[in-house]
């Protein structure tokens, strides 16, 4: 294996935006997931929790309500006023309807799916209905005082509860008048100056209005007769989101002290039939408001300001009681978001709306194992490329020369050459792109950069030449057969000949870049390509999936290698398989053909072809023994699986020249350290 | 002590009788304040003060002046029509000069508006174009002017009317540049609310640092706060230092050669 020298890298201020709104679709067990800058995430819960698709943000778009409607149609509504749909085949947004009431607060679907109700800003809950292509709008429900936070409907669909400031109104759905006005205490026995804001409201089939405040209480309302029947105090900071089951007999409120409680139907006594609502569980997850979540047959959801998604399995409704009932924390991306070029030492980070270029610093110093080694030339911020307009930034890439970047939002896409001298920097956007290059969903450049391979949304993938100062287009490749599964992803070979495509549901399609045609298509996977890459020399195609599966596919060959299909026959570790977060990166020794480098968010592995494979019975985790052991104990418990998990949590990890690496970390206390403030927690002593 | 006025009365001769305790302000008042009583005012009454004050400041004995009633009485009326006068006028002035302001303001208002003619196309055409808009009332209102092309996004052909141009010669278009505005405001309204009901006054908020640095302070051995440092601090005097450094460094440099 030999030693490495390590670049750990700190300075990436990767800071993704808090959770704002979730929704769960039963039907196919998927999660929308929409951020505080406005993008919008799916993710498969199927697929062991995999972000497949993802819509990125815009600056005006201030996301408040999110749902689901028949047929499997996103609907997202928001500040900025306007209704949008998303195209969940095409990846981008279908329409954006403004619903003239000002800025949208909630907004919910019909438990027939087939309309939809917003609440604005000005007091009016309008109802719009759904056709086939878009939402028309239909009329007006009686105006109230103020802004319309929540809504929920009732599940027959004739009456509707809506939450406001200091009050909830009960509104019939045909007459569109409000039936049932009912004041909301300002604190539990008390009063209190502040307002108090009804946050989330839910409407039980047997008319109980259930509704959670400002002021900490969960109360249960009879809307037949408009009156109070219970008030629960659950917590000293608002109580921010409900969410029901579909059965109706649990639900889940999240507080801004990011508790999540847990209130269950339960029988008053063992045999009696009476039932009532109590508090069972409560659950910390969070450090920040939970300012979001949702209930889907056997998990809670909840998701908030300090940006982490946890999915918390119930115990009592989950089938299997293995290793799929466990907590489940998706904090970091499943998407690169670095990109290296590894003849110049750089690093490129993409951000929302800027991208920063970083060379990396340089030691003179030796050691041994273990030693951190004093920098002589420290790392280097070269740019700061500010994107401009509004959109978020979907990809980005520099070539591994160092000398092109390209990156690209919803309208545009950017091209820009660098040239250095001495210790500057200087750069030169290359003007006139074509309309087909924008909206790329991935972009790489080739191994000597002369080529840029871009795959657009619309599911072509488009090959430019890249010469001097200028570009060509040579060749597009039409979309194929297939449904869009998740995001593309690319994968080219060093030697310039074979570019792999992944993305539709057909496989991985291996396309012939001399030639200009399709070679072959790796057989389809049933989850979702998570990294690709192609090893130099042998050109054999390693992907992962979602489920922690790793193919060695040999493109020449058209059929997949000895090796791998070893590993198939014998399963991987369960330990391997029972890994959390999803692999990202795949690169490749040059000189030792037969190691392959993965790394996922809290480990880095290298497997080694050459040595064999472990079975359960092995320990999978088995750092590099010392060296006074023998040598028979050594070579008994050496397996292909080398990991190593000094360096978490990863964000990128590459080989850049003969034994040297560079490790992006990214501490979890440095990510929420520069999230909106938590509420005052008091603790004795302090 | 308190000052008595002196009683005015009918007989002249109680006049010696008098005490001459209270000093009234002048000569009118009394006569005023002996018409309010009732009272002729007497030439006699009106003497001893005369009297008193001149009395005060020698002490001759001059006869006082002989003034007769009805004199007296028509200086009194005199006086009191003079007054009655000057507020009449000065009411007078006030009407007239509200009146011109008046007439004025409704003068500027009209010069303001747009002639009358196009006023009465504006409304003629939005009375026969007004669509059921949902919204706020002010909009129906503001809703007469078209909006211009670069502002109107392809969503808004449904509820924005468009109103054919109106003036005669159809050379210009009624645009209305406070759409985008309003909207950008209200979304910032909306915010503003957000942000105050969540991180405003009244919350409970605390700062990351000190919210993660409450296991250290619990521990049996207490740590240091998370963020410790505040690297934020004295920017401006640490550039300062390292070019001051620099420069020192190469003048260092330069005298040693």
């Amino acid at each position: 294996m030999g030693e490495f020298k390590v670049h750990r890298v700190r300075f990436f201020n990767y800071v993704p935006s808090g959770i704002r709104c979730v929704a769960y679709n039963n039907q196919s067990n998927r999660l929308a997931v929409s951020r505080t800058d406005g993008t919008v995430e799916i993710y498969n819960l199927s697929a062991n929790y995999f972000q497949e698709k993802f819509f990125p943000g815009h600056e005006s778009r201030a996301t408040e309500a999110l749902c689901w409607a028949e047929g499997q149609r996103l609907f997202s509504a928001g500040l900025n006023g306007e209704i949008m749909e998303y195209d969940l085949q095409a990846l981008n947004i279908k329409y954006a309807m403004d619903a003239f009431g000002g800025p949208i607060w909630s907004m919910a679907a019909s438990p027939s799916g087939s309309q939809l109700l917003v609440g604005c800003e000005d007091g009016s809950v309008k109802l719009f209905q759904i056709t086939p292509d878009k939402i028309q709008f239909e009329r007006n429900f009686d105006r109230q005082k103020s802004r319309i936070l929540s809504l929920s409907w009732h599940p027959s669909g004739t009456h509707i509860a809506a939450g406001s400031i200091d009050y909830i109104s009960v509104f019939d759905v045909k007459s569109g008048s409000a039936v049932h006005k009912m004041i909301v205490d300002r604190q539990y026995m008390g009063v209190s100056k502040r307002k108090c804001i009804v946050w989330g409201v839910a409407f039980l089939s047997d008319g109980t209005i259930i509704s959670v405040d400002s002021a900490g209480k969960v109360q249960f309302w009879d809307s037949a007769t408009g009156t109070l029947v219970k008030s629960h105090l659950i917590a000293n900071a608002d109580v921010q989101s409900i969410a029901v089951a579909d059965q109706e007999d649990s639900f889940v409120v999240g507080t801004a002290e990011g508790t999540v409680f847990h209130f269950q139907l339960v029988p008053v006594t063992s045999n009696s039939s009476e039932k009532q609502w109590v508090r069972t569980k409560p659950f910390q997850h969070h450090t920040h408001d939970v300012r979001t979540v949702a209930h889907s047959p056997t998990a809670l959801i909840s998701g908030g300001t300090d940006t982490h998604l946890v999915f918390r399995p119930l115990m009592e409704k989950v089938q299997v009681k293995n290793y799929d009932a466990a907590l489940r924390k998706i904090t970091f991306p499943h998407r690169c978001l670095i990109s290296c070029s590894k003849k110049r030492q750089l690093l490129l980070f993409q951000f929302a709306h800027h991208l920063e270029l970083w060379r990396l610093g340089s030691t003179v110093a030796t050691g041994k194992n273990g030693d951190t080694l004093p920098l002589s030339k420290n790392a280097d911020h070269l740019l700061h490329l500010k994107t401009k307009g509004p959109e978020n930034i979907i990809c980005s890439c520099i070539s591994p020369c160092g000398s092109w970047i390209a990156y690209s939002t919803v309208s545009r896409f950017f091209l820009y050459r660098l040239n250095y001298e001495h210790d500057n920097i200087s750069l030169k956007r290359v003007s006139k792109m074509p309309a087909f290059l924008r909206s790329a969903l991935q972009i790489l450049f080739s191994e000597d950069s002369t080529k840029l391979f871009v795959a657009s949304n619309q599911g072509a993938l488009h090959i430019v030449q890249l010469s001097g100062g200028s570009f060509k287009h040579l060749h597009a490749f039409q979309p194929q057969s297939g449904t869009v599964e998740a995001m593309c992803l690319l994968a080219v070979s060093p030697d310039g000949n074979w570019l792999a495509a992944s993305g539709t549901s057909a496989g991985v399609h291996v396309y012939n870049v001399k030639q200009q045609k399709l070679h072959c298509t790796v057989p389809a996977y049933n989850f979702p390509v998570t990294a690709m890459a192609i090893a130099p020399n042998t050109n054999n195609l390693v992907i992962t999936h979602s489920d922690q599966q790793v193919f060695e596919y040999s493109i020449p060959d058209k059929q997949y290698t000895d090796w791998s299909r070893t590993v198939q026959k014998q399963g991987f570790h369960h330990l391997w398989l029972q890994r959390d977060t999803p692999i990202s990166h795949i690169s490749f020794h040059p000189k030792r053909p037969m190691h392959i480098l993965l790394h996922d968010a809290y480990m880095f592995c290298i497997i080694d072809k050459s040595l064999p494979l472990p079975n359960d019975k092995t320990l999978l985790y088995n750092p590099f023994p010392p060296t006074n052991e023998s040598d028979v104990v050594r070579r008994r418990t050496a397996h292909a699986f080398r990991i190593s998990k000094i360096y978490k949590p990863l964000l990128f990890m590459d080989l850049l020249v003969e034994r040297t690496l560079v490790a992006v970390e990214r501490p979890l206390n440095d990510i929420i350290g520069q999230v909106p403030p938590p509420i005052k927690e008091k603790k004795f002593g302090t | 002590m308190v000052q008595l006025r002196p009683r005015a009365s009918r007989a002249p001769a109680s006049a010696e009788a008098m005490v001459d305790e209270g000093q009234l302000a002048s000569e009118e008042e009394e006569a005023e304040h002996g018409l309010l009583l009732g009272q002729p005012s007497s030439g006699a009454a009106a003497e001893p003060l005369e009297e008193d004050e001149e009395g005060d400041d020698e002490l001759d004995d001059e006869a006082p002046e002989e003034l007769t009633f009805a004199s007296a009485q028509a200086e009194a009326r005199e006086e009191e029509w003079r007054v009655r006068e000057t507020v009449r006028r000065d009411k007078t002035l006030l009407k007239e000069k509200r009146k011109r302001r008046e007439e004025l303001f409704i003068e500027q208002k009209k010069r303001k508006l747009l002639p009358d003619t196009i006023l009465e196309k504006l409304t003629t055409a939005s009375q026969t174009n007004i669509k059921k808009s949902p919204g706020k009332v002010k909009e129906v209102n503001l809703q007469k002017k078209n909006e211009d092309c670069e502002k109107g996004n392809d969503s808004k052909k449904v509820k924005v009317q468009k109103v054919q141009s109106v003036s005669q010669n159809k050379s210009y278009l009624a645009v209305r540049l406070k759409d985008q505005d309003l909207r950008d405001s209200r979304q910032q309204a909306a915010q503003a609310f957000i942000h105050n009901s969540l991180y405003g006054p009244g919350t409970n908020r605390t700062t990351v640092n000190k919210f993660l640095s409450l296991a250290n302070k619990r521990l049996p051995v207490k740590r240091a706060a998370v963020q410790f440092l505040n690297n934020a601090w004295g920017i401006q005097k640490k550039q300062n230092a390292k070019r001051f450094k620099r420069r020192w460094m190469v003048r260092k440099m330069k005298t040693k050669k």
